[in-house]
């Protein structure tokens, strides 16, 4: 029998239940009454990072292609010939997947088909299919992907400041990996990823919506355990390229055929871990306001001078083998902009932070879990965000409650000029 | 007139408030009001300047504001809209829904203007702002080639023109324009106000808008008096085929099609045509064009309700061009012909069901419907349910029937110069 954890948060009216089921497959349930749609979600703690860990079948360690966690992703919505986002779609179910850097998810949203959606997400996922035929159509059509991406700048810059800050760490690449590397993709690379990330121990259900409690975690093991379940205690081996902690270059730059430019300025910081990681994502967000909101005379200055219209916005991403802070902004003067931007991060890192704003922002940032709270999707993100950093569901609500100016101080002491770097896709004159 | 919408539900924690100015522009007005939207959401008497709106804002825990613009058909609708929390979940039940409303009545109703004439400063610098969003639309090249698409279909229409407006009316906009412009916001628009969300102890949220308004927001426009679709869609155009070329490694084609002879319930059907044409992974296009083809990665079709226009969208490679309108041809042909599968048309009816559903669980979703229902159909009672029982209603033979009314006038192509992809 399993136990199941509540957890309760008082301040967003909420509350999230949690079981690790005999089979390993972890299970969290966020209750949302009132609310029709249910969102199931069914990941695995695998992305786009991870090339290199030991065969769980065979035990020996194993390299494989880049973009092939999302290639998997592909190929396992996926049923015989048909698209799972078809199949959800013809019993009324809206569905999709995606991989990241760290993970993949699958899931759907139903008001009314809760438990054949459940039922249809497990037999996908439990039931892989690849054939050669289908793993060269997918080659075509994850080929398409790749180059919208590449038509799109905001993209562009956002990957080329992950490569200007990254030698060797998988996240400098694609997710979806490159044209090259997916065509040396093949069906039995594809059935040794899947067995050995797709074990249930490495893998998590996430619920949220009105549900019965019990019902839905008994659902979710009648399903999974009517399939063939590898029994796996121990967690996936993974292994990383030594990344080193300098960045690779300063500056990347390219031109695209758009009108407004794009720049990022990216700061490579130490890995972090678990709750750390959640911290320094408040901590930036609650930067950004501080510092470079509309709020600010930086930006007041910025806007006067025709440098800004938009305020940039600064945002920490973090995982167990890359941390890094990045600032976005778009600008028609680049050179001004980013003059102007590395002066007044050094001004802000020598001055005394203001405690008043400070306390004005905290509760602005309070305010906005709350009404963020509203919406399902940010529900599962905070799940998704816990598992991942193995924290409680709500320490970011904790984290909030008791975050310091200290805390503030140390942000904007980690953004040094060693680790900094400037990304920018320019317009063409 | 009724013109205060609530819409309770205690399952969420904050409040939406949307204060909604639709009317009658032509090209140059639009511009004007494109341009006043964007000088009103950054300064007013008492706030100055945006760093004083946002200043007053972070001091009401999370409370957020905006003004937004969209084309209601051939209509220009300008919006004001904040965000807070339900005082029951605040500190000390701090009531910050007053302090919105009161701030939202700062903004429209005292705007930064002396003499007759709004802050020449901040035109200048908004005007450079929305000259930007003119220049850089062509920056996502699926939503330009969407765009030139509606601009083909709609020529000379507001439906057809860009959001923000014409680059050369905007550069030439004088601040005293802008006043007669916000004046005939004020006067010559249907004023549409809706309230959303967990209204627990808010309760008597219409009267404290009343006694914070005032006469105010009676506007002298209802929806029923303003026309959505100023073309009868009754004319037969020959298709019209044009290219543009762009440094891209991807091409975007697109086609534009009118709905001919529109009838009051095609609404539903055409939901439903459109659910099985290319807005659902079961449909034909997702199916055929995309999985059975592997021509696309991205394909879809949108309907616009208000002007009976659908088009359909696609990032291919520019080989493709020619295999690619014969795709789209025949799976336009298919549902004219009445070739959809019991399964085909069942799944396009219940992913329109769903969504409808789900649509309550969003409490600016079920705003937004509200707010397009009453123009689209002159009726303010129109509920999730009847709309619900509506789509249930439609046969194939109505999908066959409005599919022989569906006309292909514009085949667009954003032409790739780059795509020397294999």
């Amino acid at each position: 029998m399993y136990k199941i954890n509540a957890n309760i948060c008082d301040e967003l009216n909420e509350t999230t239940y949690y079981t690790k089921l005999e089979n390993g497959l972890s299970v969290y349930i966020c209750k949302k009454p009132g609310f029709k749609k249910k969102i199931g979600m069914f990941g695995t703690k695998y992305g786009s990072v991870i090339n290199d860990f030991v065969d769980i079948k065979t035990g020996k360690r194993i390299k494989v292609p880049d973009g092939i966690a999302h290639f998997l992703e592909h190929k396992l919505f996926e049923k015989e010939g048909a698209n799972a986002l078809d199949l959800f779609s013809k019993i009324g179910v809206s569905s999709n997947a995606y991989t990241t850097f760290d993970h993949t998810v699958y899931y759907f949203e139903t008001s009314e088909k809760f438990e054949e959606s459940i039922s249809l997400l497990v037999k996908l996922i439990k039931e892989p299919y690849f054939t050669d035929e289908n793993v060269a159509k997918e080659q075509g059509i994850i080929g398409q992907e790749i180059m919208m991406g590449e038509d799109d700048p905001e993209y562009r810059v956002y990957f080329n400041a992950i490569k200007a800050m990254y030698q060797k760490n998988n996240v400098r690449i694609d997710i979806a990996g490159t044209i090259d590397s997916i065509a040396k993709i093949n069906k039995e690379l594809l059935y040794t990823c899947y067995n050995t990330f797709y074990n249930l121990n490495n893998m998590f259900f996430v619920i949220i919506g009105d549900v019965d409690v019990e019902d839905t975690i008994k659902l979710i093991e009648k399903n999974v355990n009517s399939y063939d379940n590898l029994k796996v205690d121990k967690e996936v081996e993974i292994f990383f390229d030594d990344e080193p902690k300098e960045i690779n270059t300063k500056e990347i730059k390219e031109e695209m055929d758009i009108f407004m430019p794009q720049i990022y300025i990216g700061y490579k910081l130490d890995v972090l871990k678990n709750e750390e990681i959640i911290k320094n994502a408040i901590v930036a967000d609650i930067v950004s306001q501080m510092y470079f909101s509309k709020i600010t005379g930086f930006f007041n200055d910025e806007y006067n001078k025709g440098v800004l219209i938009e305020a940039p916005a600064l945002v920490y991403e973090g995982s167990n083998s890359f941390s890094y802070i990045l600032i976005a902004a778009q600008t028609l003067k680049l050179e001004e902009y980013k003059k102007d931007i590395f002066d007044y991060i050094e001004r802000i890192k020598k001055e005394e932070i203001n405690e008043e704003l400070f306390n004005t922002i905290k509760n602005k940032k309070i305010g906005s879990l709350v009404i963020e709270d509203d919406n399902l999707n940010n529900c599962y993100r905070r799940v998704i965000d816990s598992i991942l950093t193995q924290t409680d569901i709500y320490a970011d609500v904790k984290i909030l409650n008791n975050l310091k100016v200290e805390d503030i101080k140390s942000f904007l002491d980690s953004m040094t000029n060693d680790n900094r770097i400037v990304s920018i896709i320019n317009n063409k004159k | 007139m009724k013109q205060i919408y609530k819409i309770d539900n205690n399952k969420f924690n904050s409040i939406y408030v949307s204060f909604n100015y639709t009317m009658n522009v032509n090209k140059e007005e639009l511009s004007k009001s494109a341009l006043l939207a964007s000088v009103m959401s950054k300064s007013s008497k008492k706030y100055k300047t945006q760093t004083d709106i946002e200043k007053h804002l972070s001091k009401l825990y999370g409370s957020n504001f905006d003004v937004n613009v969209q084309k209601v058909g051939d209509l220009y609708s300008i919006e004001f809209r904040v965000e807070c929390v339900n005082k029951k979940y605040l500190p000390n039940n701090v009531d910050v829904l007053n302090d919105c409303l009161e701030f939202l009545n700062e903004i429209i109703y005292n705007p930064n203007v002396e003499n007759e004439n709004f802050d020449k400063d901040i035109v200048e610098k908004e005007r450079e702002s929305i000259l930007q969003k003119i220049l850089s639309r062509r920056d996502d090249k699926t939503a330009y080639a969407v765009y030139r698409t509606e601009q083909l279909l709609c020529n000379g229409q507001i439906a057809g023109e860009f959001l923000f407006g014409d680059e050369e009316i905007v550069k030439n906009i004088t601040s005293s324009d802008l006043y007669e412009q916000y004046n005939k916001m004020l006067n010559e628009s249907c004023i549409t106000v809706i309230v959303s969300g967990n209204l627990e102890g808010h309760e008597n949220v219409d009267e404290q808008i009343k006694g914070i308004f005032k006469d105010k927001i009676d506007s002298k426009f209802s929806y029923d008096s303003l026309e959505v679709n100023s073309s009868r869609n009754d004319k037969n155009i020959d298709v019209n085929e044009v290219s543009e070329s762009q440094e891209t490694a991807q091409s975007i084609i697109t086609f534009g099609m009118r709905v001919l002879n529109p009838k009051d319930r095609d609404f539903y059907v055409l939901n439903v045509y459109n659910a099985i044409l290319g807005s659902t992974p079961s449909s034909k296009l997702f199916q055929n064009f995309r999985e059975k083809e592997s021509l696309a990665y991205t394909v879809r079709s949108r309907f616009y309700r208000f002007k009976n226009i659908i088009v359909i969208y696609a990032g291919i490679q520019k080989k493709n061009y020619e295999k690619a309108k014969k795709v789209i041809y025949d799976q336009l042909n298919q549902i004219v012909n009445g070739e959809i599968s019991k399964e085909e048309f069942d799944a396009a009816k219940q992913s329109i069901l769903s969504d409808l559903i789900e649509w309550e669980d969003s409490k600016i979703a079920i705003a937004k419907m509200l707010f397009s229902n009453l123009f689209a159909f002159k009726n303010d009672k129109i509920t999730i349910k009847d709309m619900y029982e509506n789509i249930q209603k439609v046969t194939l033979e109505d999908v066959k029937e409005v599919a022989n009314r569906i006309k292909v006038e514009q085949i667009y192509l954003l032409g790739g110069e780059a795509d020397v992809q294999n």
